[in-house]
């Protein structure tokens, strides 16, 4: 048996290192920690790894096959691409929460069971609260307890999960389900896993909590808790019907939301429902091409999406604010990052020669395969919608838009390098699709290149651009947040404390005033009373027994003399009654 | 810069611009219809330029509806949840 480095190791190891680094230092430290993970995860071979046994449970660190890899190689070339990108930053503490948030999402993806998979589960969710903690607001802070929250509940669904499985079937085995064979326990592990996925309608902590976190921090939650969730429900879930209802609700949800929203981060929060929701729907098809099209879309989706949160982040981190109604016509100060920020629109857009064409047309393809043209059509319609929002939409009003120019200049250079290479990526895989496609868990005959296609995706991106142009002033960005389902645990709390407030402490006060009147009253009458009571018969009780016991503590003490001889010749007389007593029996 | 001054460029002549995409916009559509539909398995598939009567009315109901639905109760001021 060959041996394995779990690639996590170099983060585990890398994030106690780092606050002994300085300077520059730190700085090759940050990049060489996850240079050397892609090299473990180049080398690995498939197999089984790492099997321990602790508590009676059978546990393994690395379950490395087709599956698991195409996710570590993605993985550790964004931990590479968003160290580059937040390299400027001083805190280590900041660089600490991402490599750990890294290495559990690698630990979470090489994880044969349930039992090993949670730990690294709950690390990720408490590594990656820090990264919008490190934003220092209130708003951050706020968002950061209610994804923790969100995300303990999800944990604690996934565990309940686990727990009836292991009570069923005595082992913490995490293998394929067949949709017949789920029960109770199989349906709590998926919905412990859709949270984290943001499906609906456990979804509002994603745009809740990423538009708080810090511009880098963005950059690698946008990758790694989601499609963790959706490497985990490939491998678990492939086929649930549920899931390709929901995944392509989610695409159509999510570009809903992107159309109104104003905060670009939002507007991007908003779209990785919609994007995670083509995966989710590809898994639930669950056919090969579908499955191929899950892990291939997951893996230009991270690219490309950390690219637009990386030019969304640059914008923000330069000019102080993300929002449309107070950018436009950054084109003039920022035209690099425009250029990055349109690279990844295409790609997430679809358009041929860049990376969403080659992946994301794999589900849309399974679904048409399988003769599903409503779900094929539902996929194509937030297609529109993402060209709309993330494309049209922001490039137009941040980068060009009527307003005055934004003062602004180009970000650091190592966060325009992350989004140059970033870019580049999106275009090597658009260009050259078989680079991912070797990558892919089962072998297919997928060409994206065929003239239908190419027609296919032309229309749609082009009409949408027509429509676009005759509805812009519809689309004017407005100075608005839109409700969503988080309302009922934010709002809810303070509907409490008002109904608090105006009900329970009206009554409160109600009741506080009849006391007062009628209780207090009632009370003197009844102390009245019972101080007669007291007096005139408890007394009379009291003092008659209190006479009786002076009586007999009287004759106690005539016994009590305190003479030595007294008490021995008591004690013998005792002593002789005791035994005539006995002698006679 | 350069690339400032062609946007510059572009945005002074948008009556060309407009020219030039109605016409992609066309030749787009005469491609499609000269598509092969040979191995069409569904109706969508034989409707010609079907992609381009579909992004043309979702981009109008995304908009409408999706606009429509904030205006009428999903949108609400920033301080909304302080």
């Amino acid at each position: 048996m060959s041996s394995w480095l779990h690639p996590a190791l170099f983060f585990f190891l890398g994030s106690l290192l780092l606050p002994f680094f300085q300077g520059k230092a730190r700085k090759a430290l940050l990049l060489l920690i996850p240079a050397l993970a892609i090299i473990a995860v180049a080398m690995a071979e498939q197999g089984i790894y790492g099997q321990y046994r602790f508590l009676n449970v059978d546990g393994v660190f690395g379950r490395v096959d087709k599956l698991s890899l195409i996710f570590a190689w993605v993985f550790t070339i964004m931990a590479f691409l968003g160290a580059l990108y937040s390299l400027h930053r001083e805190e280590s503490g900041h660089h600490i929460a991402g490599f750990l948030y890294v290495g559990s999402s690698l630990g979470a993806i090489f994880a044969g069971d349930y039992f090993t998979l949670f730990i690294f589960w709950e690390i990720m969710a408490f590594s990656s609260v820090f990264l919008i903690w490190y934003r220092r607001t209130k708003n951050a802070l706020d968002a950061g307890f209610r994804y923790l929250l969100v995300h303990v509940f999800g944990g604690l669904l996934f565990f309940t999960g686990m727990m009836l499985t292991y009570y069923k079937t005595g082992s913490f085995a995490f293998n394929s389900i067949a949709p017949g064979n789920a029960g109770l326990a199989e349906y709590l592990i998926l919905w412990g896993f859709a949270l984290n996925a943001a499906v609906l309608p456990l979804h509002a902590w994603l745009p809740d909590a990423y538009p708080e976190a810090t511009v880098e921090g963005a950059v690698f939650l946008c990758a790694f808790t989601t499609k963790t969730a959706v490497y985990v429900l490939a491998r678990g879930f492939a086929g649930f019907e549920v899931l390709a209802i929901m995944g392509t609700a989610m695409t159509v949800f999510g570009v809903c939301y992107a159309v109104i929203e104003n905060d670009i981060r939002r507007v991007l929060a908003y779209h990785i429902i919609s994007q995670v929701g083509y995966m989710v729907a590809g898994i639930g098809i669950g056919t090969h091409l579908a499955l191929n099209g899950a892990a291939a879309h997951a893996f230009a989706h991270i690219l490309y999406k950390a690219l637009l949160f990386m030019g969304a982040g640059a914008v923000l981190f330069m000019t102080g604010t993300a929002k449309l109604t107070q950018l436009g016509g950054l084109y003039r100060t920022m035209p690099l990052t425009m250029i990055f920020y349109i690279v990844g629109a295409v790609s997430i857009a679809g358009f041929p020669l860049f990376s969403g064409f080659v992946s994301k047309s794999m589900i849309v393809a399974a679904a048409h395969q399988e003769g599903r043209l409503w779900l094929m059509n539902f996929l194509n319609l937030a297609g529109i919608g993402t060209f709309l929002s993330v494309g049209l939409k922001v490039t137009y009003f941040a980068f060009f838009g009527k307003g005055e120019p934004v003062a602004a200049k180009e970000p650091p250079a190592n966060m325009l390098w992350a989004m140059g290479i970033t870019s580049l990526l999106c275009l090597v895989i658009g260009v050259y699709p078989d680079a991912l496609y070797v990558l892919l868990p089962f072998a297919s005959d997928y060409r994206p290149y065929n003239l239908h296609h190419l027609s296919e995706a032309l229309q749609i991106l082009s009409f949408t651009g027509l429509v676009f142009f005759l509805l812009l002033a519809k689309l004017s960005p407005e100075e608005k947040i839109n409700l969503d389902v988080d309302y009922f645990y934010r709002k809810a709390v303070w509907h409490f404390l008002r109904f608090d407030d105006k009900v329970i402490a009206v009554f409160d006060n109600l009741w506080g005033e009849l006391y007062r009147t009628l209780g207090l009253r009632a009370l003197f009458k009844s102390a009245d009373l019972s101080y007669g009571f007291d007096r005139q018969v408890i007394d009379g009780i009291v003092d008659g027994s209190a006479a009786s016991t002076m009586d007999l503590g009287s004759t106690v003490r005539r016994l009590q003399t305190g003479r030595i001889q007294t008490y021995i010749a008591l004690s013998l007389i005792i002593f002789f009654v005791v035994v005539l007593l006995f002698a006679v029996i | 810069m350069k690339l400032a001054e062609l946007i510059g460029t572009l945005r002074e002549n948008l009556k060309t611009l407009r020219i030039v995409m109605i016409v992609y916009l066309a030749v787009l559509v005469v491609f499609d219809v000269f598509l092969s539909r040979e191995d069409a398995h569904y109706i969508i598939d034989k409707i010609y330029a079907y992609w381009a009567i579909f992004g043309t009315i979702g981009c109008f109901v995304l908009i409408k509806f999706s606009k429509g639905i904030a205006h009428m109760f999903l949108s609400k001021n920033e301080d909304y949840y302080e």
